[in-house]
């Protein structure tokens, strides 16, 4: 096995783990939204490997929808977190420019833009990543979009992520987890900027999936301390 | 500021010659453990001192003055002053005085009827620093021990002092030695030399006036804290409803 495919089996089995410990909260109806963001990527991760992928793509009709799929489902995931991460954060500014009328116009764009590309490219068999088509202009492009919403969403959230790891008086639980998902962000957004000259090598695999160890890292990180908080009992400040 | 194990190891066999070190720990409540790393750092904490003093029947203020750093502590035990009482009573409890003397349950003068709590509050250290602050309390204290400014302020804000710092804030101020151990729970307040019902005594003799200005300054501080915290638990509750 390549290094390539160790990381990105680990990484799939870590968005598992991860989505699965949130399943008791989100039947009790807490937080769905970062479950199925978690529940997304996870699938997104699942099918950039080639079993799953050619598996999945035979049931969808063998003609590479599945990578439609993980393309859509990281605009998802990246829309649902950034609108999240900015309301942790308490930065309005940064919600209004991922879920106000700028940023769902980007979405949007881009949404059409990929659906575009894919039908105008020529995939007639599956192939995991598309790799076969490489040298097709449209699937080339397809690619960059792929890369341009999440960097965009994640440009945004860097500010408030580091924020919250500077900030002194806060919990360090809390500053764990915004440096955590800082730099997954910075990751995301070094990513999608390197990448315009070009293919980057082993690190057009460690750039994305660090990226997302990072940021999954940090949500569980939230998670752990919610938990922990509920443990406790609510401080009497007047006491 | 911890005492040396040499110069524990020579006190404790002053008092008690036969004990051995476990000994020591059982008749003291402490951890054999936590002794024994002390030893072995070469540094034993003062409340170690003083709990085996307790255990002993050693006065805990007469053991402290056997060390180094401490030998001034027995001759410099003097009556607390008005402003350091004042400073240990709780906030509740001088609004509780507040509203008894506008109902006429208490008067100037008069023995206080109201049961104030113990020793320590929840304030206690910062306003016992505030208390005895001469004026530049803080930038001496720090001068001459050597703490940094922002550390000493941590410390006061959390609510702690440690030893070393609470005796020579003391001893700038020119206040009783133990009364900065008292403040800091590490010796009771008639170890510290602050006699039974002196806090009430200082308390019913102080004019409505001052009370109820001390009341609000009081209250100013401690708005302006519960406020941050409250900010702090807005943040983390956002953390946790939209990430956790």
């Amino acid at each position: 096995m390549s290094a390539a495919e160790v990381i990105k089996w680990s990484v799939f089995g870590l968005c598992v783990i991860f989505a699965l410990i949130r399943v008791p909260d989100a039947l009790r109806g807490r937080n769905r939204s970062v479950f199925l963001s978690l529940v997304l990527l996870a699938l997104a991760v699942g099918l950039s490997l080639p079993p799953l992928y050619l598996a999945v793509d035979q049931l969808l009709g063998g003609v590479n929808i599945a990578n439609l799929v993980i393309r859509l489902s990281l605009y998802a995931i990246f829309a649902i977190l950034g609108v999240r991460t900015a309301i942790a954060f308490g930065s309005q500014r940064t919600r209004r420019i991922i879920a106000g009328p700028i940023g769902l116009a980007v979405l949007a764009i881009t949404v059409l833009v990929t659906v575009a590309l894919f039908v105008v490219s020529d995939l007639p068999e599956s192939s995991t990543g598309l790799r076969a088509y490489g040298d097709q202009q449209a699937v080339q492009w397809y690619a960059d979009m792929g890369r341009y919403y999440p960097g965009y969403v994640a440009a945004c959230l860097l500010s408030p992520a580091t924020g919250g790891l500077l900030d002194g008086a806060a919990r360090p639980i809390h500053r764990i987890c915004s440096g955590l998902m800082a730099f997954g962000f910075a990751l995301v957004v070094v990513f999608a900027v390197a990448s315009i000259w070009g293919p980057l090598g082993l690190f057009d695999v460690i750039l994305p999936f660090g990226a997302i160890v990072f940021v999954t890292v940090g949500l569980t990180v939230a998670w752990i301390s919610r938990r922990r908080s509920e443990a406790g009992s609510q401080r009497n400040l007047l006491a | 500021m911890a005492v040396t194990a040499k110069s524990f190891q020579l006190w404790r066999c002053r008092i008690a010659p036969q004990a051995t070190v476990s000994d020591l720990c059982r008749e003291a409540g402490i951890k054999r453990s936590t002794l024994a790393q002390q030893l072995v750092r070469g540094k034993v904490a003062v409340v170690t001192v003083v709990a085996i003093a307790r255990a002993y029947a050693v006065p805990p203020v007469k053991a402290l003055g056997e060390f180094d750093g401490y030998r001034d502590i027995p001759r410099g035990v003097a009556l607390p002053t008005d402003a350091e009482l004042i400073s240990q009573v709780s906030d509740t409890d001088l609004l509780r005085l507040i509203v008894a003397r506008s109902e006429g349950r208490e008067g100037i003068g008069r023995d206080l009827r109201l049961e104030i709590a113990h020793l320590p509050h929840r304030h206690s250290v910062r306003a016992w620093f505030d208390a005895i602050d001469p004026g530049e309390l803080r930038q001496t204290l720090a001068a001459r021990t050597g703490i940094a400014p922002q550390n000493l302020s941590a410390q006061l804000s959390a609510g702690r002092l440690t030893t070393g710092l609470a005796v020579e804030a003391a001893r700038i101020a020119r206040v009783s030695l133990t009364s900065g151990l008292v403040v800091t729970g590490l010796l009771t307040p008639s170890e510290g030399g602050w006699a039974e019902g002196s806090r009430a005594r200082s308390l019913s003799n102080l004019p409505d006036s001052v009370l109820l200005l001390l009341a609000r300054d009081r209250l100013d501080s401690l708005g302006k804290q519960v406020r941050r915290q409250e900010h702090g638990n807005n943040r983390d509750r956002a953390i946790w409803e939209n990430l956790g």
